[in-house]
């Protein structure tokens, strides 16, 4: 076999290995059954704090803000590395300098809003920010 | 002229490759442009593309980063070509390019969009790196001497043409 595809073969193999540690150690994992979770929305400007809670048997926080969409004033835009919040409470953030920034119970979230698991009791905040 | 040919060819290699994500010959094409033609012709090659880019998607804040990091790209590629002469080390060298692709642009998304929005994409955007550094291994390490031996014959042929 040629040097050439003895590399080829071992990236390969890596890579495969490296996907495998992704799926392992870094890519999110649901939570199933059911969740009692709340959702707070912070506009300042708008003078808007609100809270909801919902019982819930979806396993990441994506697929509650979709289900409740109306209620919450969601607007997504998708994007080549994912979904996207650019409205809540009906007010669109500016895109130029306003962004919803995501707490996960007080803490700043470390992944985008599809890839947050939904765990019992915990509480999601989103909070519009300027940059 | 000869810049606006190379310039051309790199737009219409990312294009041509488009629909595969994380797949591409902008890459390969750097790195052979800088060997081939030198890293001062290539700069304006990769300004030109970045430029052409901004027409051809709008000014977003990914293609700022464009500006510094195929610079970057060009610059390690003339540092490397004085020592490396074999396509292992550039197959290696986009390779690496290629797995760090999205902490540079998590980098560049910090800056605009906080610390928390960088981490977030580099992290979503993880799996394309992988794929994105594994093919342009193999791109470059199959591809890299080939092109760089037509270049070099084209290169020839032009300067004759010219003298």
């Amino acid at each position: 076999m040629s040097k050439k595809i003895i590399a080829i073969i071992s990236v390969l193999v890596l890579a495969a290995l490296a996907f495998a540690g992704y799926k392992a150690f870094l890519s999110p994992k649901g939570v199933e059954g059911a969740k009692e979770v709340t959702i707070n929305i912070v506009i300042e400007k708008e003078g808007i704090d609100k809270t909801f809670t919902y019982n819930t048997n979806h396993e990441f926080l994506i697929q509650l803000l979709e289900e409740n969409k109306e209620e919450l004033g969601i607007t997504f835009e998708e994007f080549d590395f994912g979904k996207m919040i650019t409205g809540m409470m009906g007010y669109t953030a500016d895109p130029t300098s306003e962004y919803f920034h995501i707490y996960v119970n007080g803490e700043d979230a470390t992944t985008g809003v599809a890839e947050i698991p939904l765990n019992d009791q915990d509480s999601y905040t989103f909070e519009l920010k300027n940059f | 002229m000869l810049i606006g040919i190379l310039s051309a060819t790199i737009t219409a290699g990312k294009l041509a490759l488009s629909f595969i994500p994380n797949i591409e010959v902008v890459t390969l094409l750097f790195i052979a442009y800088t060997i081939v033609f030198g890293y001062r012709k290539t700069m304006f090659v990769s300004l030109i593309f970045t430029t052409t880019e901004i027409f051809i998607y709008g000014l977003n804040t990914w293609l700022l980063v464009y500006y510094f990091i195929w610079p970057f790209l060009i610059l390690l590629t003339e540092i490397m070509k004085k020592a490396v002469k074999s396509e292992y080390g550039y197959a290696v060298l986009g390779g690496i390019f290629g797995y760090a692709f999205g902490f540079f642009f998590a980098i560049g998304e910090s800056l605009f969009y906080g610390i928390a929005y960088g981490w977030a994409y580099w992290i979503r955007g993880l799996l394309f790196d992988l794929i994105h550094g594994t093919s342009n291994f193999i791109v470059i390490l199959t591809l890299l001497n080939p092109l760089k031996s037509l270049l070099s014959k084209l290169k020839m042929a032009y300067y004759r043409e010219k003298s």
